[in-house]
C-alpha cells in the first residue's frame, strides 16, 4: 500500500507529468495572450491613424511644415513634430549618456564599497521620482534660470527639456551600466593588471569593452525613454510645432503634441486620425532605433570578439 | 638596464624573510629560498598552504587586496620590489603571469597579444606585427591561428586560450614568468602540450608555476619547493625532494599520505 502510494506520488512528479502539463499550458496562454494584446494595439494604432491618409497625403504628413491641426482645412505637416522628437532625442542623450557612463564607471570601478553602497540606492531613488517632478522642477527652477541667464523669451524650451530628460535617464542608465560593468569577470582585470595595466587603461582597454553589450542596452533603454516622455515635454518644452533653429528655441515633441490634442478634438475627425499616425510614427521610431543598436551590439561583438 | 656578469650569476629571484598577512592572517610565514635565472621551479601543496599567494607576492598582485601586507625582502635581479619607490607598474611588466582559467580578453587574437606593447606605447604595425608573430610562435600557436589573427580570442579551445595567454604574457618580454595552475582547467593532451611549452620557455624566461599536480612538477621543474600551513617546508632540486625528500612531511605528502 505505501509502495503503491509512494509511486503514484512519483509519477505525478514525473516528467511530462500534469504538472508539468499544467505549467506550460499556462506559460503558452499567458504569452500568447500578451502577444494578442500588443497585436491589438498595434492593429488600432494602424486601423485609426490609415484614415488621415484620406484627407492628405503621406508625404505631406511628414515632409509638411504647418501643422494647424483646427483649421479649416487642417494643415496636418508633421515634419516640425517630428523633427522635434528626433532633436530632443539626440540632445537629451548627448547630455544624459556621457554623465550616466561616467558615473556608472565611478560606483563601479572607482568608489570604495561603502560609498557605492551609498550612492547606488540613491540613484535606483532617483529613477523612481515620477516624470511630472521633473517636468515641475523645469517649470520653476530651471525655467526662470535659463530666461534670466541667456537673455530669453522663454525659458521653456528645447535646452530646458532636454537637460531634464537627460537627468532622467541617468538613474535607468547608470545602474544598469554599473551592473554591466560589475559583471566583467575578475580574471580579465587580473590580467590586465598583471600586464603592467594602470586601473584608467584597464577600465578604457578591457573593461568597458566587454561591458560594451551591457552599457548599449542599458544606454538604449535610457534613449527610449526620452523619446516616449511625454509629461516633461508637456511642462518644459515650449510647445510651439516649428522647426528648432537653436537650442533655446522651444518645440513641440509628437509625444506631447499627442497628450495636449487629443483630448481636443472630436472623435473620428482627420485631427484625431493624425495624432494616431503621429503615435504610429513614433512606434516606428523606437523601432528604428532598436533595431540599429541591434545592429551595433552585433557589430561590435564581431570585432570586438566578445561573447559574455 | 646594463647586466654585470655578478649579476648575472646572482639568483633571478630572491626571497628573504618574507611574511605575508592578510588582515590579522599569516599567510606567508619567513620564506628564505633563491630561484636561480633560467630554471623552472615548481611550488607544491595541498590547497590553501600559501604557494599561490606567494606567486602573487612576484608581481604584487596582493597589493589589490585590501588588508593585504608583505614584511621581509623580496629581490628581482638584485632590487628589492617592496621598497618604496618601485614602480609596481614596471615591475608587472618585467614579471609576466598565467592565471589558473584561461582568461584571453573579449578581442581578437592580434589584439590579445598585442595588449600589452601597447600599453607600453609602441604603435608602430610592423613592430606589433612581428612581437605577435614571434609571442604566438613562443607560445607554440601561431601555426593554428596564423590565418585567423582577427577572429576572437574567447573562440579558440581552451588549451588554445591559455597558450594565447602564455603568448600575451610573453609579448612584454618578462624576465621571469609567473603561472598559477595553468594547466588545471585543460584536458590531458592540452595540457601536455603546455608542459612541452614551459621547458621550452626556460631558455628564455624564469618560470614560477604553482601547480597541484606532482608528477607535473616532477616532469617540468628544475627545483621544486613544499609549502604547508603557509612554510617553506623544504627546497631543492627536483629529482632530490622526489627522490631523497629530507623532511617526513614532503615524503608524507609526495607519496600521496596527506594532502
Amino acid at each position: 500500500m505505501g509502495l503503491r502510494m509512494g509511486k503514484s506520488e512519483t509519477t505525478s512528479h514525473h516528467f511530462g507529468g500534469w504538472g508539468d502539463k499544467a505549467a506550460a499550458r499556462t506559460a503558452f496562454s499567458v504569452s500568447t495572450i500578451c502577444i494578442l494584446i500588443m497585436g491589438f494595439i498595434l492593429y488600432f494604432l494602424v486601423k485609426e491613424s490609415l484614415p488621415v491618409l484620406k484627407a492628405t497625403t503621406l508625404s505631406e504628413l511628414l515632409f509638411g511644415m504647418d501643422w494647424y491641426p483646427q483649421e479649416t482645412p487642417p494643415a496636418l505637416g508633421m515634419f516640425p513634430l517630428i523633427a522635434s522628437s528626433l532633436a530632443v532625442t539626440f540632445l537629451s542623450s548627448a547630455i544624459g549618456l556621457p554623465v550616466s557612463i561616467v558615473i556608472a564607471v565611478f560606483t563601479a570601478e572607482i568608489a570604495p564599497r561603502r560609498l557605492r553602497s551609498l550612492v547606488k540606492p540613491l540613484l535606483e531613488l532617483l529613477g523612481f521620482l515620477p516624470s511630472i517632478v521633473f517636468g515641475f522642477l523645469g517649470m520653476v527652477v530651471v525655467a526662470p534660470w535659463l530666461q534670466a541667464r541667456f537673455n530669453l523669451l522663454t525659458g521653456l524650451n528645447m535646452a530646458n527639456a532636454s537637460a531634464l530628460l537627460g537627468m532622467m535617464m541617468v538613474p535607468i542608465v547608470g545602474s544598469l551600466a554599473d551592473e554591466a560593468l560589475c559583471a566583467v569577470p575578475r580574471e580579465l582585470r587580473d590580467a590586465s593588471y598583471a600586464l603592467g595595466a594602470t586601473r584608467w587603461e584597464t577600465i578604457r582597454r578591457v573593461v568597458l569593452p566587454s561591458a560594451l553589450p551591457g552599457v548599449l542596452s542599458a544606454s538604449l533603454l535610457g534613449v527610449m525613454r526620452a523619446t516616449g516622455e511625454t509629461m516633461v515635454m508637456l511642462m518644459a518644452a515650449g510647445g510651439a510645432a516649428v522647426i528648432p533653429q537653436s537650442l533655446f528655441d522651444p518645440v513641440r515633441p509628437l509625444t506631447s503634441t499627442i497628450a495636449a490634442e487629443m483630448g481636443e478634438t472630436p472623435v473620428g475627425s482627420e485631427h484625431y486620425h493624425a495624432l494616431f499616425f503621429a503615435g504610429l510614427i513614433l512606434l516606428l521610431i523606437t523601432l528604428a532605433i532598436n533595431l540599429l543598436s541591434a545592429k551595433i551590439e552585433a557589430k561590435g561583438l564581431k570585432t570586438k570578439g566578445g561573447n559574455l | 638596464m646594463d647586466k654585470t656578469e655578478s649579476d648575472l650569476d646572482l639568483p633571478q629571484v630572491r626571497t628573504q624573510n618574507l611574511d605575508l598577512y592578510y588582515g590579522a592572517d599569516r599567510v606567508l610565514r619567513s620564506l628564505n629560498f633563491d630561484i636561480p635565472r633560467g630554471c623552472v621551479a615548481a611550488f607544491i601543496g595541498p590547497s590553501g598552504c600559501g604557494k599561490s599567494s606567494y606567486l602573487r607576492c612576484l608581481n604584487r598582485m596582493n597589493d589589490f587586496i585590501s588588508g593585504a601586507r608583505v614584511e621581509g625582502r623580496v629581490l628581482i635581479d638584485g632590487e628589492d620590489i617592496y621598497a618604496s619607490g618601485v614602480d609596481v607598474i614596471a615591475l608587472r611588466r618585467r614579471v609576466g603571469m598565467v592565471f589558473q582559467k584561461p582568461n584571453p580578453f573579449p578581442m581578437s587574437i592580434y589584439e590579445n597579444v598585442a595588449y600589452g606593447p601597447r600599453l607600453f606605447g609602441v604603435k608602430d604595425r610592423e613592430t606589433l606585427d612581428e612581437t605577435v608573430r614571434s609571442s604566438l610562435e613562443g607560445a607554440a600557436l601561431w601555426n593554428e591561428v596564423k590565418d585567423k589573427l582577427n577572429t576572437p580570442g574567447t573562440g579558440l579551445s581552451g588549451g588554445q586560450q591559455q597558450r594565447l595567454c602564455i603568448a600575451r604574457a610573453i609579448a612584454t618580454e618578462p624576465e621571469v614568468l609567473l603561472m598559477d595552475e595553468p594547466t588545471s582547467a585543460l584536458d590531458p593532451l592540452s595540457t601536455s602540450r603546455i608542459e612541452e611549452l614551459i621547458r621550452d620557455l626556460k631558455s628564455r624566461f624564469t618560470v614560477a608555476i604553482v601547480t597541484h599536480n606532482m608528477q607535473q612538477a616532477a616532469r617540468i621543474s628544475d627545483y621544486t619547493a613544499f609549502f604547508l600551513l603557509g612554510e617553506l617546508v623544504e627546497y631543492g632540486t627536483t629529482s632530490q625532494i622526489f627522490t631523497v625528500p629530507v623532511d617526513k612531511r614532503t615524503e608524507d605528502y609526495i607519496t600521496g599520505r596527506f594532502g
